[in-house]
Parts: C-alpha cells; sequence; structure tokens
C-alpha cells in the first residue's frame, strides 16, 4: 500500500489517517459520515441493510471479475461479439450485474487501435466489473493529460504505442462507463480461460498498460 | 479569449486537457470511513436522493480551494451534507446535534460507534 496521499497535486491536508482503533476517536469526516447515515435512517429515507448490503457489494467487486469477461472473450468469439454489441448483458450473462443503471461500452484493442479511459470530470469508472478507481485515476494529473496528450502519459506508465496504431480515448460519465478488452498477448495459444484471465490485470483493461504473457495478476 | 470568459467555459472540475503536472501512480487502500462513504453516496443514488450529477456539482460547488484542500470523500461528505441541507431533507441545527451525539459516544468511552464498526 502506497502512503496515504490523495491529492498531492492539490496541496497537503494534515490530519492524520490510522486506521480507528476501539479506543481511538475518530476524525471529523469518519464522524460526519456517522451523522449523515445515521439521519438519513432515523428518517426512514434509507434502509440499514441496504447500506450494509452495498459494503459487501463493493467488497466483492475486484478487477478478476473484468479479468474473467476478457479471458472469455478471448476464447470464445459468439461471446466476444455480444460483449462489444452491449457490455452490460454480456456481463450479466457471467453472473455480474450492474447494481447501477450505467451502461458498459467495451472497446477492443487492436492492431490498428489502442483504446484507454479516464473521466475528466470526476472519478466515474466501470465499477460492477473493475471495483473502485485507483487514486491516480481520480487525480488532476492523469485526468487533464489523457485527452490533450495520451501518447505522452502512456509513456510514463512504460506502454509506448506505435505511431501506426491510433490511440483513442473515451471520457465516461456518470451514465456511460467503458471497459477496455486488452489484446491477447501472443505465446497464450495453450492458455485456459482461467490462466488467461490471471494475466489480465486492471491496469490493462484501463488502457494504461498491455497484458503480457508473463504476467500475473496484482 | 480573455481570462474571464475562458472562466466561464469551465467549471472547476471540467479539467480535461489543461496543463498539469506529472503523472503519480498514486494508490491507498480505502480506509473504512471511506468505504462507508462510498456505500452511502451508492445508496443515496439508488433512491435518487442524491444522484452521480448532484454529487458532481455538489463538489464544484464547494469551490477551488475546498476541493483543493479535501481528500476525495471529505468532498463528497461535505457535498452530501450541503445537498441535503438545500434539499430540506436534513436541517443543519439536526447535523449539527447529531454531530455531537456521534463524537459523545467515543467522549463517553463506549467501545466503537455502532456504524464505525461496519467494515
Amino acid at each position: 500500500m502506497e502512503p496515504h496521499d490523495h491529492e498531492s497535486t492539490h496541496g497537503a491536508h494534515d490530519h492524520p489517517h490510522a486506521e480507528p482503533g476501539a479506543s481511538e476517536r475518530p476524525g471529523y469526516y469518519d464522524m460526519m459520515e456517522t451523522a449523515l447515515r445515521e439521519l438519513l435512517i432515523e428518517r426512514k429515507l434509507v434502509d440499514p441493510a441496504e447500506f450494509r448490503r452495498q459494503i459487501e457489494v463493493l467488497d466483492s467487486r475486484t478487477p478478476a471479475l473484468g479479468a474473467k469477461v476478457v479471458a472469455r472473450a478471448w476464447v470464445d468469439p459468439a461471446f466476444r461479439e455480444r460483449l462489444l454489441a452491449n457490455g452490460r448483458a454480456a456481463c450479466e450473462e457471467c453472473g455480474i450485474s450492474s447494481y447501477d443503471e450505467t451502461e458498459l461500452i467495451v472497446l477492443e484493442n487492436t492492431d490498428k487501435v489502442h483504446n484507454l479511459i479516464v473521466c475528466t470530470l470526476c472519478s466515474c469508472y466501470p465499477r460492477p466489473v473493475l471495483g473502485l478507481p485507483p487514486d491516480w485515476y481520480k487525480l488532476k494529473a492523469y485526468r487533464s493529460r489523457a485527452v490533450i496528450e495520451p501518447r505522452t502519459l502512456l509513456a510514463e506508465f512504460g506502454t509506448v504505442i506505435p505511431d501506426s496504431v491510433e490511440v483513442r480515448v473515451s471520457d465516461s460519465t456518470a451514465l456511460v462507463r467503458y471497459l477496455v478488452l486488452p489484446k491477447r498477448p501472443e505465446g497464450t495459444e495453450h492458455f485456459t480461460e482461467e490462466e488467461l484471465a490471471s494475466l489480465v490485470t486492471r491496469d490493462a483493461m484501463i488502457g494504461v498498460i498491455p497484458v503480457t504473457a508473463n504476467q500475473g495478476s496484482t | 479569449m480573455n481570462q474571464s470568459e475562458e472562466l466561464l467555459k469551465r467549471l472547476p472540475n471540467d479539467i480535461g486537457g489543461l496543463p498539469a503536472g506529472p503523472f503519480q501512480r498514486i494508490e491507498h487502500e480505502l480506509l473504512p470511513w471511506e468505504k462507508r462513504c462510498h456505500a452511502l453516496a451508492d445508496v443515496l443514488d439508488f433512491h435518487k436522493i442524491i444522484n452521480t450529477e448532484e454529487k458532481r456539482r455538489g463538489v464544484e460547488a464547494l469551490g477551488g480551494e475546498i476541493v483543493g484542500q479535501l481528500s476525495y470523500y471529505e468532498r463528497w461528505l461535505d457535498a452530501f451534507a450541503n445537498i441535503l441541507f438545500a434539499k430540506g431533507i436534513i436541517a443543519p441545527s439536526d447535523f449539527a446535534r447529531k454531530m455531537d451525539e456521534v463524537a459523545a459516544r467515543w467522549e463517553d468511552g463506549l467501545p466503537g460507534a455502532p456504524a464505525s464498526s461496519t467494515t
């Protein structure tokens, strides 16, 4: 885990962020979350069970789900077609429900096109299939630069896209989310679907790095 | 285009394409209260009490200085409070009373605010 540093591009905030122990007084915002939630529950506007269930939903969503979808698309051409036609329906076919009203558009990387996703306004992200976004996805440098100098930004991830390949950047919105379908790496012809899924990382599905045959998911 | 025209064209969150510093690959595991804040946001959205666009506008309405100083989920909570006040769903005085009550649970030495143990 990286040191806790939310917004280094926006100046410091200096309050401590230790894990709250049983005897430690929670921070102001920790208490504020509790206060707002309890007031909403008292007014019967939200149900505590629903809130607890959503915590479990958030815990259950990880990039392993997206990796499963990608691997299936690599081995099953008919599924790939359905995934590209309607991301949400194809994910539901794999047992991955959308817990919100967002549309999912899956963007396929090819020898001619490399896709990158961003949310310039804030932090929209394909959460049902990837979980919550990393901090860098929400920070100014990524959001500002992805749409104006994607090749330079990608190079900072170690991803150099040849000039012969078009780079397409898709800007997410509250209602439309994107997922990158990375290229299947060479040398994986004999891999099982599960072995393929283990190669697919979160960052590859954001489009900042490729999938490689010798890399485990992190 | 002069500077005031430029300002009119962009709200604080609309930073796509603006010059920015070097990219840093920052990540952290969500703290328990941050995860609770996210779950609260989702539930508020499900019930259309505060939807995703309202939340974003609520963060923008905090203004550049607050947006710059606060962390991601701190901004969300400030925005939620303001939106709930503005919609008349929660009165500021009720919120102040509840904050005192939550703080008092700790000052009284109770082992953990009930909701804080959710994770």
